[in-house]
């Protein structure tokens, strides 16, 4: 489609309101799915409960190749497939919808600045342990991520994505990182949010913005999974007013819809338990 | 006091003290910081003690090379300008150097690389004009792939082509993390009060490039251009702290017209295909003389015969 | 090195009358021809040797089945018969670029008089061939590469090797062939291969890469093949616009299958037969050697011709398939089989026939399909003899369906669903036969019977192929 034609296709489903079965696709929650995706997965479902947009929830194992971008989660509104959460942020304003219209200028450059912090080191920090330190590697990630498929073909899919991966980590400078200097990182990228949250119940005073979705996604999920160590759950531990911060939403948004919720099969509260 | 540590960076030019990011952010650090640094311009990047550029070679820890590892190690010696932020500017200094990272980084990597009118008119020409002989052949494509590869890992696209949507992303997400700096800014003179700090050594590197290096495409040179407080910023920092390499700027700007460059490009074209043509025509004569289609005789008495046996030779290979 | 010598099979010399008509006497002028003929043609003969000459590396004992008939041939025209035909023999074993046979009467010590030497003269095929091709269509530009070693070890093993370098997509293919010596008809093949395929019907790019062994030996009149084959296939959209059940299909999935083909062919040309019938029935078991995909595939494929007066052919053919998948897993949009197209029912777009979303073509687990041609002369037949026997016009009437097997009902129900919203076409064209292999259409069709959901192409249609409803 030319660019006019697709501007003027989103244009139309802006205007559409939100359907009653949207879906978010992840890959198999028990078996599959990975920590960097869970998080990710965990930051857009929390982003849209705190817009009261609903969303159903399914599980595929092809879920990474479905998607338009290769990344998950993606969602399927009307006709439209969005994938990831810069981009469904901007379709959920098109369509009306947002958090941060409170906030001032000065505060919404500091929002992103923070979101693209969460994405450089906490993402990254994430991807390095699942896939450059050999003994997650060999131990979760690789028969997690090769789990649906039969031999020979989960072999050769898990090594490719690990390559891919660590090219990756070569590209932005990671490759020459210890382990210790990793979680380094990921402490000083805690402190900065330890700094900016304070006292406040969320990053922006009273009310939740996309910040506050994207660091809970990833928070709770390195909290409740556990890796081969524990050592990246302790680092966020030693902050505090992050933990209260997660339970604070973990309470207000996904277990009271739970409570109210039949389906026992969507179970939020624990991400990816192992070992 | 440690012995003077030397800094490996690209060369200078069009009124910078160096054309490449990283070695821009880590001079301006070194600036804004007070470090006494030996500072190496080459244009050969195999002479740095670590291959690439920039690299910091200290006695006791080896050479460094990438940007946030000089800066820990400046720090590390004492040589810290951000002294005197408190906790939650320190905080902000991590996410907006992110968001430099991640959203500003892509479309320079663009617009001086992957954009084919621009990398051909100005960087290939720039590094392969000040590059010694013979890497001024082999580096700037050798450069060219592995940014391209660079920006592909970095967006986890499968394959990388410069192409208007994808340039529509970037330059907009660029265009948005300017203004976002713009407005963070807002009319001070530096990110943290008035004294410059390791963000406005980042967002120099990254924006002072775009503001003084002209491109025939130049998108977001023109969004940079209508943010008044970024460009006093970049042009204060380099009055400030860099006054030699301003100084030099008028002179090497004029030489450098986009109209100028066309006009230069015109007669080598022309030369160039006068020559391409006459080149097939004598590829063409030579092979017809060698595989005998046509036989040249010397003496003139046998003018006649040449044309008859161009004739029967002609059918032969009809045939 | 290089000639065989061959002692007859048959220890004892044949008595014969004694009329003593030696070969050299052949050239007798043609007032005697007559006579001499008529003995000649009544004369018994004895093969007593057969050379080949001009071998190489070709091993000898392959070669001694296709020769060994010749030593029971009688008298002369039997032996030039049966020389022709070991002559078609070995050039039918593809390493050999020229084979020439010399008959001689027998020479030396313990020559016969009525004995015959018999002599192939062969040229081996080189060592290694190549090829170099550029091809351009469709936006993408590839240059491909062939490499042939025919007669690799000796044996009549034939070793190929293509290799596609395009702007978008690289392909390539590697094939060992080896009969088993003596019965050229059995023989077993080994292929790796990487394909790539763009399905714009469905939306969908494939990726395969795969290795296969085949065995295909003869039964009494029947051809049967064995192959296994180990596919790791990689579907995906190919456009950002493509529907979201052909979204679902994306991804990666390992199939190993055991197939078996059997068919019999007696028609006189595979292209534009006058007469015989064909019958080719395949089937596929996936999943019980490892791989995701599970099912069992069934097709077959019926023709009939018989010739009219006036030269002209009426044929019947019939298609069926069934694809039925063991356990819960669907079937893949790449295993199942599609419907409609110049090949196919004509008068409907390529593969546009059947269950689709949003435009996009999905396949069906069930079809069958059916045509009527009449085949005849171009009328006024110009060009007879010549170009012109390579037209033909036709008349045809196809028909066909396709649905899933999602019913549940039994297969009652399945039948029902099939006989009834039958898309059928019917319409006139000229066919021009390419070779032995292919055959172009020019058609005006009429289809009828369509669904919503189908896509028609309706008027004229062009259609190259091999193989035609």
């Amino acid at each position: 489609m030319s660019l006019a034609a697709e501007a003027f296709v989103s244009q139309i489903a802006a205007a559409e309101p939100w359907p009653e079965n949207a879906t978010l696709y992840q890959p198999l929650r028990e078996d599959q799915i990975l920590l960097s995706d869970c998080a990710s997965s965990l930051a857009v479902q929390a982003y849209l409960r705190m817009l009261g947009l609903p969303v159903r929830v399914r599980c595929r194992a092809n879920a990474e190749y479905m998607s338009p971008s290769g990344k998950v989660p993606f969602i399927h509104v009307g006709n439209q497939v969005v994938s990831e959460l810069g981009p469904i942020m901007q379709f959920t304003r098109a369509k009306g919808h947002s958090l941060s219209d409170s906030l001032d200028d000065v505060q919404r450059a500091e929002m992103k600045a923070y979101m693209e912090l969460v994405n450089n080191m906490l993402l990254t920090a994430e991807l390095y342990i699942q896939w450059c330190y050999q003994n997650t590697a060999a131990e979760i990630t690789r028969p997690r991520y090769s789990s649906p498929y039969s031999w020979p073909l989960n072999h050769i899919l898990a090594y490719q994505k690990q390559w891919e991966v660590r090219r990756k980590m070569n590209a932005i400078g990671w490759a020459g990182k210890s382990l210790e200097q990793v979680y380094e990182d990921v402490s000083q990228c805690c402190q900065a949010l330890s700094q900016r949250l304070g006292t406040q119940p969320f990053f922006f005073n009273k009310q939740p913005t996309e910040l506050d979705a994207l660091v809970f996604g990833h928070l709770f999920t390195i909290l409740t999974t556990r890796l081969t160590t524990d050592e990246l759950s302790e680092k966020i531990k030693s902050f505090s007013n992050l933990l209260s911060f997660c339970r604070r939403i973990e309470q207000a948004y996904f277990e009271s819809q739970d409570r109210d919720s039949q389906s026992g099969a969507l179970d939020y509260s624990k991400g990816p338990s192992l070992m | 006091m440690a012995a003077p540590m030397e800094l490996y960076c690209w060369k200078g030019d069009y009124g910078l003290p160096s054309v490449d990011v990283d070695c821009l952010t880590v001079l301006a650090y070194a600036k804004f910081a007070g470090a006494p640094l030996k500072v190496h311009k080459i244009t050969n990047p195999w002479r740095s003690p670590t291959g690439t550029l920039p690299a910091l070679k200290t006695r006791e820890e080896g050479s460094l090379s990438q940007p946030s590892k000089i800066i820990i190690q400046l720090r590390k010696q004492k040589y810290n300008a951000d002294y005197d932020l408190s906790a939650k500017e320190g905080a902000d200094t991590l996410a907006f150097v992110s968001l430099l990272e991640e959203k500003l980084l892509p479309a320079v990597i663009y617009t001086q690389w992957v954009d084919a009118k621009n990398y051909v008119d100005v960087t290939r020409r720039w590094y392969a004009e000040h590059t010694p002989f013979p890497l001024n052949f082999l580096l700037p494509n050798r450069m060219h792939s592995r940014q391209i590869e660079r920006l592909r890992l970095i967006r986890g696209d499968a394959i990388l082509e410069p192409e208007e949507q994808l340039e529509k992303e970037l330059y907009q997400d660029a265009l948005e993390c300017m203004t976002l700096l713009s407005q963070r800014l807002g009319s001070h003179k530096f990110f943290f009060g008035d004294s410059p700090s390791s963000l406005d050594a980042y967002v120099f590197g990254h924006l002072a490039p775009l503001l003084k290096i002209k491109l025939p495409n130049a998108k977001l040179q023109q969004h940079l251009n209508s943010l008044e407080n970024l460009q006093q910023f970049c042009s204060n920092i380099l009055l400030l702290y860099f006054p030699s390499d301003s100084r030099e700027a008028p002179s090497r700007n004029t030489a450098v017209h986009t109209d100028a460059g066309d006009f230069d490009n015109e007669p080598h074209k022309r030369r160039n295909q006068i020559l391409s043509v006459l080149f097939a025509v004598a590829a063409m004569l030579g092979y017809a003389v060698l595989s005998g289609i046509v036989t040249i005789h010397s003496s003139r008495s046998q003018l006649e015969e040449p044309r008859h046996d161009d004739g029967d030779e002609d059918d032969e290979e009809q045939e | 090195m290089g000639t065989v010598h061959a002692r007859s099979l048959d220890p004892l010399p044949m008595q014969g009358p004694e009329l003593g008509v030696q070969a050299d006497d052949l050239d007798v002028g043609e007032a005697e021809y007559e006579p001499q003929q008529e003995v000649l043609e009544n004369k018994d003969v004895v093969v007593q040797h057969v050379h080949i000459d001009g071998l190489g590396r070709t091993k000898e004992d392959i070669l001694t089945y296709e020769i060994a008939d010749v030593f029971r041939a009688k008298n002369l025209i039997d032996v030039m018969k049966k020389s022709h035909d070991a002559r078609q023999r070995l050039l039918r074993l593809g390493i050999f670029r020229q084979v020439e046979v010399v008959i001689d009467t027998s020479h030396g010590v313990d020559a016969l008089p009525n004995g015959l030497d018999v002599t192939f003269e062969v040229k081996e095929l080189r060592r290694m061939t190549g090829s170099y091709n550029t091809m351009v269509g469709n936006n993408e530009g590839s240059m491909v590469l062939g490499l042939k070693l025919p007669n690799v070890f000796g044996r009549a093993e034939k070793l190929t090797f293509q290799f596609s370098y395009g702007t978008k997509e690289t392909s390539y293919g590697l094939s060992f062939f080896k009969p088993q010596a003596g019965h050229f008809e059995r023989n077993f093949s080994v292929n790796i291969y990487k394909v790539t395929g763009q399905f714009p019907w469905s939306s969908l790019r494939e990726t395969d890469r795969g290795i296969s062994t085949e065995f295909s030996f003869p039964i009494w009149k029947t051809n049967h093949t064995l192959k296994w084959e180990g596919v790791w296939r990689e579907l995906g959209c190919l456009a950002r616009t493509a529907s979201f059940a052909v979204r679902e299909e994306s991804g990666h999935s390992l199939k190993s299958s055991l197939a078996h083909a059997m068919f019999i062919d007696t028609r006189n040309s595979p292209i534009l037969p006058k007469k015989g019938a064909l019958l080719k029935i395949n089937q596929e078991l996936a999943g019980y050697t490892g791989g995701d995909a599970r099912f069992l595939k069934e097709d077959f494929e019926i023709q009939l011709n018989k010739r009219l007066i006036w030269d002209s052919v009426l044929s019947a053919s019939l298609w069926g398939g069934l694809l039925l998948p063991f356990g819960d897993k669907p079937t893949s949009i790449a295993d199942r089989f599609y419907l409609g197209g110049p090949t196919s029912v004509r008068g409907f777009s390529m593969y546009s026939i059947g269950p689709q979303s949003e435009g996009d073509y999905l396949g069906g687990e069930v079809y069958w399909a059916g045509g009527l041609h009449l085949y005849t002369p171009l009328p006024f037949r110009p060009g007879r003899g010549g170009f012109g026997d390579l037209f033909r016009t036709h008349f045809f009437l196809n028909a066909g369906n396709l649905c899933n097997l999602n019913y549940g009902e039994g297969p009652r129900a399945h039948l029902s669903r099939l006989a009834e919203c039958i898309r059928w076409s019917y319409g006139a064209g000229i066919v021009l036969r390419l070779g032995n292999i292919a055959r172009l259409e020019l058609n005006y069709c009429i289809p009828m019977g369509v669904q919503s959901g189908d896509r028609i192409c309706d008027g004229v249609q062009f259609g190259a192929g091999i193989r035609f409803l």
